[in-house]
């Protein structure tokens, strides 16, 4: 590893030092991230009082979630924020290209949970667990407040997919400019403060399977 | 240093032939539309929010219009129901709620606490085109094609029964709502780390701390709406069903998703105005803020008890009536922190040298109108007789004297404070304090006797109403007239001064705090030379026998 | 290639992610079990605390609060407090309904 680079941030001009921006921007991704936080609490909500209105529907639609593929997934986005973690230490040790293939590796860490989520919505399709869906026969249309579980379900795991999708846009947006000559010397922070929102959707999703597959069971 | 030499240091003269402020720092159009520079962008949510308070006031006078009738000749329903849809809409998500942060925030925040900028200004302009594209989408839907559910969306009528365009308008405030997030992310980040040296936190104005407060809100609350509404789109989209009785759903969840926003959100409205007053009236008194500490303490106590009263919206829809006592009982605590900060105004008035300038005037409307909206509010948090006078007259009679007579007035009244330092110019004091005069009229002839209405038990959101209701009708819509004429004698002469006032000086009231140091209008960086601060918040002169 | 002494030092930083790594498939593994096998009706309680668990290791761990300022700190609790709060108070409604 010969190509160890200074670290470093380029000082914008609304801050007097470099430790006030690192500061203001972490401090930023933090609140960012409470947004995201609450935003997802409001589906969790609802799973809890739709337990509560009707238990026995809910139980039935949990049972026809694909448990084992949320399983995986949810072991792909724990190995990503491993890769990610090892992207954020590489870039503090001024390891440029080892950190690229690091943020690399996450991406496709993601884009696989991506790839197993959608073949998650086929097998739902073709399991006719698309309440959602007026043309197609439901497969529990025995009972119709299932439908607001599985309904639920769509929603949260289509919100977590679609900061999933962005959050590899932007990973592989910074991992394109990382490979730059000299990037860690002006934007080491850029890759601190991308971690935690990377780390925060592994978190969300950690949250997601574990309420709206596991405990509802 | 002494205190007096930091504060006075003068600018070194300029040597441009013009003048070296924010405004006259370039001129084209790209300059203003491509600005990051917080006081621009700051001018730039002024100018819209100012065209979206006239829409909302014009949608206003009409709704008073057709309520001069009691057989409801003038409209039709869907007419009248469109009218105040757009007046609650337009009002509450595209003024109230950016009114005071958005612009005095983004002016004053960074001037305040003494920092060249806000911590990210690429974010703050993106925050206002996100808000124009919100902004305008949702006034391009509701005035063209018209939606009919009311500013709240409540479910079922705006999910299964209205046949009106609530998907766009509820796309257009999802999308402003983010606007809200990002502002209120900025304000906390650089409250947090570009205080100037010495500005630590109980150094900063009461104005920063609602500002603060605030923007935690926006942070903590308005995420919760996002998702509310994007599950009435996906309802109204799909038939997801999470709110519809018909399949098990719940329409009274949505009001509690709902409400843990938009409750909050009176505070979003409030608090900054809480901050304006704060600032104008010791001011005008040139004494000392009382109390200081607590109206710190006081301000984030409501920002937080705020979190805990929502139900108190839904006393009547079916919620458990132990949720209700709770949440009544917890809705009186929001009594005591207003009230510490009302008693702190009024003894800071007290033996004051008091300047009954048009700040001052507004200031005085905010103390009276807020205390009136205030305590009617406890009568709507009394479970018995909330079953009384709820979704009546009374009810719009109390938000509009907390909406209208305290944030609207403290918008004015810090525009006028403030005006100097934005422009440059001084406006006529002789008409500021006319038109502040008309307002405080107009605002009681139009809003009492709605009081009394509700009270009868005219219900709000109707416009065919008994014969016996005409006379307090007809006397409230006389009284927006004169509304109006107060509203519109400031849009005239502000943009008057902007050519014809007379210079303003750095310091025009003789008033305290950083904003006042630097010359009006402020230069690019809002300061020639960092300032550093060595001095108590609201330091003025204190009088032989007073106590501090 | 690596030098043996940049292998030393890639270790050194990169043990606690690994560790965590392999604490979060521990639990994960706990979770899935339980939650496939449903050994007794409450289970759903223990799954939660995993959770919670779980979120505390990614948290303190993986985001690195644990060696954040007080100010990080206290922020990466706020949202969760708020979420209480949310929850706390609408429970009060349905739960007694």
């Amino acid at each position: 590893m010969s190509d160890r680079a200074a670290i470093g941030v380029e000082l914008a001009e609304q801050f007097t030092d470099v430790a006030q921006q690192r500061r203001a921007a972490t401090l930023g991704m933090w609140s960012w991230l409470l947004t995201e936080l609450l935003l997802f609490a409001a589906l969790f909500l609802i799973a809890l009082v739709l337990r509560i209105l009707h238990p026995d529907s809910v139980r039935e639609a949990a049972h026809h979630l694909k448990f084992w593929i949320g399983a995986t997934n949810t072991a792909v986005l724990i190995c990503s924020s491993l890769t990610m973690s090892g992207a954020i230490v590489t870039s503090r040790l001024g390891w440029q290209r080892a950190m690229v293939r690091c943020m690399l590796a996450t991406a496709a860490l993601g884009s696989l949970f991506l790839v197993f989520k959608g073949y998650e919505y086929y097998q739902d399709y073709i399991e006719h667990m698309t309440p959602f869906l007026a043309w197609r026969p439901y497969e529990l249309s025995g009972d119709r407040a299932s439908q607001l579980y599985v309904s639920l379900y769509y929603v949260a795991t289509a919100l977590h997919a679609f900061h999933l999708t962005t959050g590899v846009a932007i990973l592989l947006g910074l991992a394109w400019q990382a490979r730059a000559n000299g990037y860690l010397q002006r934007h080491q922070n850029r890759i601190e403060i991308y971690g935690l929102y990377w780390h925060f959707i592994d978190l969300m999703w950690i949250m997601v399977f574990t309420i709206i597959y596991v405990m509802n069971r | 240093m002494t205190d007096v030499a930091m504060r006075e240091r003068t600018p070194p003269p300029a040597t441009l032939d013009r003048p070296l402020d924010y405004l006259h720092d370039a001129h084209t159009l790209r300059s203003w539309l491509f600005t990051i520079d917080h006081k621009r962008i700051g001018i730039l949510y002024l100018i819209a929010i100012t065209a979206f308070f006239i829409i909302g006031a014009v949608a206003a006078g009409l709704v008073r219009l057709a309520l001069v009738v009691p057989d409801g000749q003038i409209f039709t329903n869907d007419t009248y129901n469109k009218l105040f849809t757009i007046h609650g809409v337009v009002m509450v998500w595209f003024f109230l709620i950016p009114s005071i942060p958005a612009t005095f925030g983004n002016f004053l925040l960074p001037l305040m606490i003494g920092a060249k900028d806000l911590a990210f200004p690429r974010l703050n302009l993106l925050s206002w085109y996100v808000f124009m594209t919100g902004a305008v989408f949702t006034l391009a839907t509701v005035v063209i094609g018209g939606v009919d559910t009311g500013w709240t969306f409540y479910a079922p009528l705006s999910t299964t029964f209205s046949n009106t365009w609530v998907v766009p308008a509820l796309i257009g405030v999802i999308v402003v709502g983010f606007s809200s997030i990002l502002t209120g992310l900025n304000f906390v980040v650089t409250v947090h780390t570009m205080r100037a040296p010495g500005m630590h936190w109980f150094r900063m104005p009461i104005f920063v701390w609602t500002m603060y407060a605030t923007s935690l809100i926006f942070l903590l609350a308005t995420p919760v709406i996002t998702m509310a509404l994007i599950l009435l789109v996906m309802e109204r989209a799909f038939g997801i069903g999470v709110f519809d009785p018909a399949l098990g759903g719940d329409p009274v969840l949505f009001e509690h998703l709902f409400w843990f926003y938009s409750h909050p959100a009176v505070y979003i409205m409030v608090l900054p105005g809480m901050g304006v007053i704060s600032e104008i009236i010791p001011a005008f008194a040139q004494k000392k803020i009382f109390g200081y500490k607590f109206i710190c303490y006081a301000t984030i106590g409501l920002a937080s008890i705020t979190f805990f009263v929502w139900g108190h919206h839904m006393f009547v829809n079916g919620q458990s009536e132990y949720a209700s006592l709770a949440f009544s009982f917890l809705s009186f605590a929001v009594a005591v922190p207003s009230a510490v900060k009302v008693y702190n105004w009024t003894a800071t008035i007290h033996k004051g040298d008091i300047h009954l300038d048009t700040p001052m005037l507004y200031a005085m409307g905010y103390i009276g109108l807020f205390v009136l909206g205030g305590l009617t509010g406890l009568f709507l948090a009394t479970l018995a007789i909330d079953e009384h006078i709820h979704d009546t007259y009374f009810v719009v009679a109390h938000f509009h004297y907390i909406m209208v007579g305290g944030t609207m007035l403290a918008f004015l009244g810090g525009l006028h404070f403030w005006w100097p330092k934005f422009t440059g110019r001084m406006y006529p004091e002789v008409w500021g304090r006319i038109s502040a005069l008309l307002i405080f009229l107009g605002f009681n002839v139009t809003f009492f006797p709605q009081f009394i209405l509700g009270y009868l038990g005219m219900p709000r959101r109707y416009h065919v109403y008994p014969h016996e209701f005409q006379l307090l009708n007809i006397l409230s819509s006389a009284g927006s007239t004169i509304l109006a004429v107060g509203y519109i004698f400031p849009m005239i002469y502000l943009l008057w001064s902007l050519w014809f006032g007379k210079r303003a000086p750095s310091d025009p009231w003789n008033a305290k705090g950083l904003e006042w140091t630097t010359s009006s209008p402020p230069p690019k960086h809002n300061f020639i030379v960092p300032p550093i601060v060595d001095f108590e918040p609201y330091d003025y002169p204190v009088k032989a026998g007073e106590s501090v | 290639m690596m030098t043996p002494a940049e292998k030393r030092e890639l270790w050194r930083h990169m043990r606690e992610p690994a560790i965590t790594f392999a604490v979060l498939l521990a639990f994960l593994a706990i979770n899935v079990t339980i939650g496939w096998l449903q050994p007794f009706p409450a289970v759903w309680a223990v799954e939660g605390a995993i959770m919670v668990l779980m979120i505390a290791t990614v948290l303190l761990f993986s985001m690195e609060v644990i060696e954040e300022p007080a100010l990080i700190k206290f922020f990466s609790i706020l949202g969760f407090v708020w979420v209480a709060i949310l929850f706390g108070m609408t429970m009060i409604d349905y739960v007694t309904r």
